[in-house]
Parts: structure tokens; sequence; C-alpha cells
């Protein structure tokens, strides 16, 4: 059996998931704090006023980036500085955009794509690994099953 | 057949694993770059690239005249979550872990 490298720093990542959803609940659960609490590693996050903030379960800011487009229920762009870990915190931001695409009525294929990783890749390495997977998967369990991951 | 059966179907081919594998190195590959890598006609890569896409696990996107592919983990991920929990993750982790640094070893 071959073993594998580790990846190199990707300057783009993409994730994509079928969510049995509609594209307003999806929605929801990625701008509403009392749902990204769930999934999110204990995070509150607030989109609004142009701005996605993002405080860890003691109040500290995890992060704190413009949203540079807002289309509900559709796409979602916005910067990404990883606030909670200041190694991380010290790299360049690199930018983050959800996509929700309604397949048939009730499922919708999530993309999530992060990229401009170039000045970034220590967040790239960390986000990379199980990072966004973690988050992504819980997400999906959270809106089909109404029951918060028991992994992690 | 549902989801998870692409998913399978498509990773029982070395060739395909093979193009995981090179997109997992460095992602974002286009046709030619990939089939520079591989002993296949242009023809023979597309099609597994097309495997790949409709199991989900390769995402390609447009960008100008080029079509560049992803490598998209999270079917490999769902298929993972489903039978490996928070309890059992660390102990397939340490094991899997053991094994490529006896393996480097060697």
């Amino acid at each position: 059996m071959t073993t594998t490298t580790p990846a190199q720093t990707q300057t783009t990542q993409i994730y994509q998931l079928f969510i049995r959803a509609t594209p307003e609940q999806i929605w929801e659960a990625i701008v509403d704090p009392a749902f990204t609490v769930r999934y999110f590693h204990g995070a509150r996050i607030e989109v609004q006023n142009g701005r996605r903030q993002a405080w860890g379960p003691d109040g500290e800011v995890w992060g704190d980036e413009a949203v540079l487009e807002s289309d509900p229920p559709r796409r979602l762009v916005h910067g990404w500085s990883s606030r909670y870990d200041p190694e991380l915190a010290a790299e360049c931001d690199s930018r983050v955009t959800w996509e929700i695409e309604e397949r048939e009525p009730g499922l919708c294929m999530l993309t999530l794509i992060h990229d401009q990783l170039e000045g970034a890749p220590k967040t790239a390495a960390s986000v990379g690994g199980p990072g966004w997977m973690f988050v992504l998967s819980g997400l999906k369990t959270l809106l089909e099953t109404g029951e918060t991951m028991a992994t992690g | 057949m549902d989801d998870n059966d692409r998913v399978f179907k498509a990773l029982a081919d070395s060739t395909r694993r093979l193009l995981l594998d090179r997109l997992f190195e460095r992602d974002g590959r286009t046709l030619t770059e990939l089939c520079g890598e591989l002993e296949m006609t242009r023809f023979g890569v597309m099609s597994h690239l097309r495997v790949l896409e409709e199991a989900g696990l390769v995402v390609a996107r447009r960008s100008g005249r080029e079509k560049h592919h992803f490598l998209n983990p999270m079917p490999i991920r769902l298929i993972h979550d489903r039978w490996i929990d928070k309890y059992t993750e660390p102990r397939a982790a340490a094991l899997a872990q053991l094994k490529s640094r006896l393996e480097e070893s060697a």
C-alpha cells in the first residue's frame, strides 16, 4: 500500500457536499449564532452590517472580517483571519465563499471555497486538515438530524 | 445507485486513485497537467475525471479558458464520520500513525 505524503499548502481549497435542507435553512445555519455555536467549534458567529464576527465560548474574538458579498440564501463571501490563534492571526487575510445551490426541493449542494491563502500557509494547513471537513460535516448532521455531531 | 455507491465505485480503480493522489499533492490542476503525468490518452483521463466528478470526489472550476480540478475530501470524510466516532478516532489515528512510522523506518 502506498503511503501518501502530506499535501503541499494549497492556495485554494474546495469542499462540496449535499445537505437535505432548504437554501434558507442552510443560510440561517451559517449566519445565526444560535446555530453556529452547535457545529463551529462552539463559536458564535454573526453576519450583519457588512461584518462577519466570531466569538469563542468565553467571549474572546475569534474572527472579525468584512463581508465582501451577500446574496441570501445563495452566496456569501467574507474575509478570513484566524484570530483564534495568535500565530495564524499574524498571517495575511484569506477569503471564504459559501455557495448554496438547490438541486431538488429540499436538497442542496453546499460548496465552500477557501482561497487567497498565498500569504497564509499555516492557516491553510490548519483549515485544510480536519478543519473545514469537521465543521461542514457537523453542519450537515445538525441540519439533517437536529443533533450535534458526536465527534470532536 | 446512491451517493456512497458512486464514491466506492469511483475509488475502486487504481488510475482514479492515482488522479486523486496527484490532486492531493497539488490541487487545481488542468486536464493537460494531469495528462502529462499519466501514460494514458487524453480521452481516458477525461472519462476517469468524469467518474470522479460524478461521485463528488473532484470538483471542476472554470477560470477563464482553463478548467481546474480540485480534490473534494467531503465524501470520504462523511464515510469516515459514519463509522468512526469521537471515541474510536484517537485509537484509529494512533494505529495509523504507528503503521506509517514503522513503515518509514523499515
